[in-house]
């Protein structure tokens, strides 16, 4: 047990930095910068507001046809779902690709004790990241129902078993995989595609089910009466696409009655048997996956010579970088699914979603038709903020981790610094624009002019995101990371991006709708342009003279 | 020629002196050795010089270039071996090389001639085509060596460059440096082994706590202590008394 705590003590502290945190704080030298962070969150608050207010009055949606208790579920569903494919990630990297794991394995402790600490750990960022979504819900809900004592306690129990559920399915999904994909040779290249395979279908399977309940319940004869009768009927006949979602909803929902107890006690009973169990699994999977995965296979042919001598060709600099990022992208798998794997999933996602909504497609996409200028300017925008997204530009320094010394100590100009890295967040950017290009094509016919027009302007909304982002990277780069998904997505540069991001969109999108009627179309293109451009160079330079100071300051 | 003219760094507000009130002067066509205990600033020195590590006062300025203020002109002609050879491991030891050529612009032909001439010669010529991450550690180093010897450097540092090389490119190093020297450049390194200091170097310098305690020829370094003998009796003497 000793042994076990000590584990998930130090693999907290690495994971979130405690003693380097102190230490600065010792050193006074990083105060400044732990400062930022609550100033990138205040950034947040505005859209954060706002969605807690959309939140507001959705309850009343369904409290005026007495299914509140599906408010409940839609909190559970948001947070939990989100656990789940966070999740996916986060395991993925914990538990087969961090750097401390050469050290643990050597060590006379089960793989089921290192497997513990880590799912401690994720679960500590996970409730980081689902708690803002579930807190509104049941927030709301207990202050809208004036919901007595029993109410809370069943929320804090609700909030504190929320993330295990998803966890352990993702463990055990990844832990699977990576024990039947730990083939020599192509093992990367298949888990990448095992992995992206994976979360698509997860996706469909979830909207498919929620499609055929929601036509089964809209399409029974007595639904009205049913409804009128069943404060539960919506969660039931939903829930079914994540029971554990619907049990948190019902036991909520109902706390005053024998239902809420019976229904909480299966969520907390049924949390911790699904993880016993997958520790349990975890004894006769882990390893199997773990071990030949650190081993890296070399090539067998010998004689390459002739192949090198092709290879050794003079490129300018810039580009020499931009290459090397774009490579370094594709062969990490944790940067490739949370890059390229970005850009790609979440226009496939909300295509998806207005998709497979078939009924209610109809006066969508016949409104878009007439609108095929809104159709644009939302598609640049969802690939300015894809810009962003993709994590490229806001961590481009940061991945460096160790290896910065070579960027620092190589005669590097500034500006083929920035280009290089921007080129490579650009051609992640071409991929996201295709993809959004295609997912927009299932909703809307688009023509040729409305097409280059989004690929154009998106790609060109593209650079200022990422050079705003490399500016953030610069300040406060996360070089001592022991595990690439720390330099991605633990990166709090990311969540910085994220807020400034949206700001920098949101007053351009605003400004756009601001002159939406009252001048012309293509004026109001130009205007876009120019404001992207002179940006972009503000950026740049700003850019310069920060790589410059930064790269003599850092220690 | 290499000057260090007072420099000095500290760590945690100034409560830690990492390198106090430093003066050195090194010679061009000179091989010269830097010593000292675990933690007595030799690291640190030697990140001043290339850049990794801005000093607190003080100036470096090599063949006339100062290489704070012109950085980017001193870049160009340092080359820095880091005692821990972290690189790019996702990418192909040749990838790798080609980056850093690429970055020093050496041309096509001068970056085939050298990369053939120096892999060979480490013996890992045929593994520049696998994924550095399957290298073991002396490999990498030796990688690192190739890419920093690729540009003709005027001043070659390197940082322990002895651990985890085998005998033979141990000796292939000692080669090189001389060479090196020979053609009228500097070569600066910091070791432990202080055989290799003792045959090697032209001039050596020991520095403890931050401070040189004693530099010279060996000849001049034997004459500061009693017992006149090895290198290593000097050290140990003298790195004792503080």
């Amino acid at each position: 047990m000793n042994k076990l705590i000590s584990l998930i003590r130090t693999d907290l502290n690495i994971t979130f930095g405690l003693s380097s945190i102190i230490h600065g704080f010792k050193a006074k030298k990083k105060i400044w910068q732990l400062l930022i962070i609550p100033l990138a969150l205040l950034s947040l608050i505005p859209s954060y507001v706002l969605l807690i207010r959309g939140l507001w009055s959705f309850y009343d949606a369904f409290s005026q046809i007495g299914q509140q208790s599906y408010f409940l579920l839609m909190g559970f569903l948001a947070s939990q779902l989100m656990v789940f494919f966070f999740g996916l990630m986060y395991v993925m990297s914990k538990y087969y690709f961090s750097n401390d794991l050469n050290h643990l394995v050597p060590l006379p402790i089960k793989p089921s004790q290192i497997l513990t600490s880590k799912f401690v750990t994720i679960m500590v960022s996970e409730y980081l990241t689902s708690m803002p979504i579930f807190l509104p819900f049941a927030i709301i809900f207990g202050l809208k129902t004036n919901a007595g004592l029993l109410y809370w306690l069943y929320a804090v129990l609700g909030a504190i078993f929320l993330p295990v559920i998803p966890l352990v399915i993702s463990s055990l999904a990844i832990m699977i995989l990576m024990k039947y994909t730990n083939i020599k040779g192509k093992r990367d290249q298949l888990r990448i595609i095992a992995a992206g395979g994976f979360m698509i279908f997860a996706i469909w399977f979830q909207l498919k089910i929620q499609q055929i309940s929601q036509k089964a319940i809209l399409e029974g004869e007595n639904f009205m009466f049913n409804l009128a009768r069943d404060a539960n009927l919506l969660v039931r006949s939903l829930g079914v696409a994540f029971p554990p979602s619907m049990w948190g909803a019902l036991s909520l929902a109902n706390y005053d009655s024998f239902l809420g107890l019976t229904n909480i006690l299966l969520y907390s009973v049924v949390s911790i048997i699904s993880f016993v169990l997958m520790i349990i699994a975890s004894e006769k999977l882990f390893f199997d996956g773990l071990i030949g995965n650190i081993e890296v296979s070399a090539s067998k042919h010998r004689n390459i010579n002739k192949n090198l001598d092709k290879t050794m060709v003079a490129t300018r600099p810039y580009l020499a970088i931009a290459r090397k990022e774009v490579k370094m992208l594709f062969k990490t798998p944790i940067y490739l699914m949370n890059s390229v794997g970005g850009v790609i999933i979440v226009p496939i996602i909300l295509a998806m979603s207005l998709v497979t909504g078939e009924a209610s497609m109809e006066p969508i996409s016949q409104f878009l038709y007439g609108n095929t200028d809104l159709v644009v300017i939302i598609g640049v925008g969802m690939i300015g903020i894809l810009g962003m997204l993709n994590s490229v530009g806001v961590t481009t320094f940061s991945r460096e981790g160790s290896n910065f010394w070579i960027m620092r100590t190589l005669p590097i100009k500034a500006e083929d610094q920035i280009l290089g890295r921007l080129l490579a967040s650009l051609f992640i950017q071409v991929i996201g624009a295709l993809v959004l290009i295609v997912s927009i094509f299932f909703v809307i016919k688009l023509n040729i002019l409305s097409i280059i027009l989004i690929l154009l302007l998106g790609l060109l909304a593209s650079i200022p995101m990422t050079l705003l982002g490399m500016i953030i990277d610069i300040i406060r780069p996360m070089l001592t990371w022991t595990n690439p998904q720390q330099a991605m997505k633990q990166n709090f540069n990311v969540l910085i991006g994220m807020g400034l991001g949206t700001i920098y969109v949101g007053t351009l999108f605003f400004l756009i709708k601001f002159m939406f009627d009252k001048v012309d179309m293509f004026i109001i293109y130009l205007i876009l342009m120019g404001i992207l451009i002179i940006s972009s160079i503000l950026f740049f330079k700003v850019l310069m003279s920060l790589i410059e100071k930064r790269f003599r300051e850092l220690e | 020629m290499l000057t260090l003219k007072n420099i000095s760094k500290s760590y945690n507000k100034g409560s830690i002196k990492a390198v106090d009130n430093l003066d050195l002067v090194i010679n061009s066509g000179e091989i010269f050795g830097f010593l000292g205990p675990n933690g007595a600033g030799k690291t640190t020195t030697i990140k001043m010089i290339v850049g990794l590590l801005k000093p607190d006062e003080g100036s470096i300025v090599l063949d006339g270039v100062d290489v704070w203020r012109d950085s980017l002109k001193a870049k160009s002609i340092i080359s820095y071996v880091p005692d821990n050879p972290e690189i790019y491991d996702r990418l192909k030891g040749i990838e790798y090389l080609n980056f850093i050529a690429d970055m020093y612009g050496v041309s096509k032909e001068e970056r085939k001639t050298k990369i053939y001439y120096y892999s060979k010669l480490f013996n890992i010529e045929d593994v520049l085509g696998d994924i550095i991450s399957s290298y073991s550690h002396g490999m990498k180093q030796k990688l690192v060596l190739t890419s920093a010897l690729l540009n003709n450097p005027s001043l070659f540092i390197l940082d322990e460059p002895m651990v985890g090389l085998d005998p033979k490119s141990s000796f292939n190093l000692k080669e090189i440096m001389r060479k090196l020297c020979d053609e009228g450049k500097t070569v600066f390194f910091s070791t432990h082994v202080l055989e290799v200091a003792e045959k090697l170097c032209d001039r050596i310098a020991i520095i403890n706590k931050g401070k040189i305690i004693a530099h010279g020829t060996m000849e001049e370094l034997r004459e500061h202590a009693k017992e006149r003998t090895s290198l290593e009796n000097i050290f140990l003497e003298l790195t004792e008394d503080e």
